[in-house]
């Protein structure tokens, strides 16, 4: 139905304000299919906020918000049609507390997309499988460590087979040694094109994965560029000190 | 008169009043959820003048005396051309009162999901009835088992309204004021009503109670 020059993710001028806070400043960005991009940016720059625009969690105040060159519906039935298409992975896992690890990932393509049962629960072993933690599926996500519970959730948006997959700072509320496994879930997901934005901490990730890097600093995009170039050279005196400041840990 | 000889004489009319305590619990508190969640939908839903609606309704039920509201629908709804049996007058104010607290009961329920459950079901592209369904009411029920099991008991006990009106079969109160017009039973034959209400708060308190440990959420 669409061309594949279109990208997937399109932000056109947006600008948003938290009351008198301009957290975002004519943003204009795009991610095209089978591409990775990464947001970084110190505390604050509005990359969370960025993120959830995409798929209008947060609302904007001007601009325009595409998916797959069509604006995103300001609310109702044709937003939720068009939220199914995107894919999002929170920082703090969010799963649902009352299901097990099955019923999490069963839920949306049952209720949603009105999957049978029998195919969704299929469906959802195989990605249980994928990212993990198919030997956790009948446990509730209390009982898993937090990145069993992550790997679940990426599971969980994967089963609405999204265009994309937009992820908030993923591995932020992890223990150290359980980064390393969700991390590689997704990089296997970018090896197999799927179309990501990612707000990350995670520089040497960002280095292996993006295609893009973006930087924000106080609401704008102030660098844009491959990782080798961005990490390498970087051109602002922002870029350079935010650098130099996540390297001295 | 002694318990036993009391027993002897009105066992059978004991049981029965029983019995129908026990059906006005059960068919008012099945009305009280039923209402109660469709209030609580309404006042979570996201049409503004209809959230303001379902929180009037609260406060009107949960504030109105259970005999003021029995008064009313026994004397006032005549009026309005509407003659109900007095079973279903008391049933009304049986169900509206409970339904009001058992609202508020789903409201703290509701509360103790974490806001990000709501934003991953809405990113998921679930619409509002769905999320309400499949999230945002089982959750709000799993966690105020305890409290609605409270509610059942006082909903029980508010069923006594049932002796306010002359209706028969008579319920558990009201069989201590026939008793005592016809006999002497004295603090005894009410001794007797108040055992078997006790014992029934008792049975459904450890129910309550069983479910709870069964459903409870881990978080
Ligand atoms: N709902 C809100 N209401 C008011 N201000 C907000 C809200 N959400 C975020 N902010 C503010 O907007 C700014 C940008 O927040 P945002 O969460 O997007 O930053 P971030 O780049 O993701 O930071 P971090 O790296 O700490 O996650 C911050 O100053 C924050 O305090
Ligand atoms: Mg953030």
């Amino acid at each position: 139905m669409t061309e594949s020059n279109v990208p997937v993710i399109e932000l056109r001028h947006v600008d948003k304000h938290f009351g008198t806070l301009h957290v975002l400043k004519d943003i204009s960005l795009s991610v095209n299919r089978g591409e990775v991009v990464v947001i970084i940016g110190p505390s604050g720059s509005g990359k969370s906020t960025l993120c959830r625009t995409v798929n209008r969690l947060e609302t904007i105040d001007s601009g325009e918000i595409l998916i797959e060159g069509v604006p995103i519906p300001p609310e109702g039935k044709k937003l939720a049609a068009m939220r199914r298409q995107i894919g999002m992975v929170f920082q703090s896992f969010n799963l649902f507390a009352h299901m097990t690890i099955l019923e999490n990932v069963v839920a949306a393509p049952r209720s949603i997309l009105k999957q049978n049962k029998k195919d969704a629960r299929a469906e959802a072993l195989r990605l249980l499988e994928r990212v993990g933690v198919a030997d956790q599926k009948d446990k509730v996500p209390a009982q898993l460590s937090g990145g069993q519970q992550q790997r679940a959730a990426i599971a969980r948006a994967l089963a609405m087979h999204p265009k994309a997959m937009l992820f908030d700072e993923p591995t932020s509320a992890l223990d150290p040694e359980m980064i390393g496994e969700v991390l590689s879930v997704m990089t296997e997901l970018a090896g197999e094109g799927m179309t990501m934005l990612i707000v990350t901490h995670e520089m040497n990730f960002a280095r292996r994965v993006a295609d893009r890097v973006i930087f924000m600093d106080g609401g704008a995009i102030v660098e844009e560029n491959t990782p080798e170039e961005f990490f390498a050279h970087p051109q602002s005196q922002r870029a350079k000190d935010f650098l130099s400041s996540i390297s001295e840990h | 008169m002694s318990i036993s000889a009391l027993l002897d004489k009105y066992g059978s009319l004991y049981l029965q009043a029983m019995l129908t305590t026990w059906r006005l619990t059960v068919i008012s508190f099945a009305g009280a959820m039923a209402i109660g969640l469709i209030i609580t939908v309404i006042r979570v839903c996201p049409i503004k003048p209809l959230r303001y609606l379902g929180d009037f309704y609260v406060q009107i039920f949960r504030n109105i005396p259970g005999a003021a509201m029995l008064i009313l629908l026994v004397y006032a709804l005549p009026y309005l051309k509407l003659n109900f049996p007095y079973e279903t007058c008391v049933l009304i104010a049986t169900i509206m009162i409970p339904s009001a607290f058992c609202s508020e009961h789903l409201m703290s329920g509701m509360n103790t999901i974490a806001p990000g459950q709501i934003e991953a079901a809405r990113a998921l592209g679930f619409s509002f009835f769905q999320m309400i369904r499949r999230i945002v009411i089982p959750q709000a029920l799993r966690s105020a088992v305890l409290p609605l099991t409270n509610l059942l008991v006082a909903t029980m006990l508010t069923t006594s309204l049932a002796s306010q009106v002359p209706m028969r079969p008579r319920d558990l109160t009201g069989i201590v004021s026939y008793i005592n017009t016809r006999d002497v039973g004295g603090v005894l034959a009410f001794a007797i009503s108040a055992a078997l209400y006790c014992l029934t708060a008792l049975l459904l308190g450890q129910l309550g109670g069983w479910i709870d440990r069964k459903v409870r959420i881990l978080r």
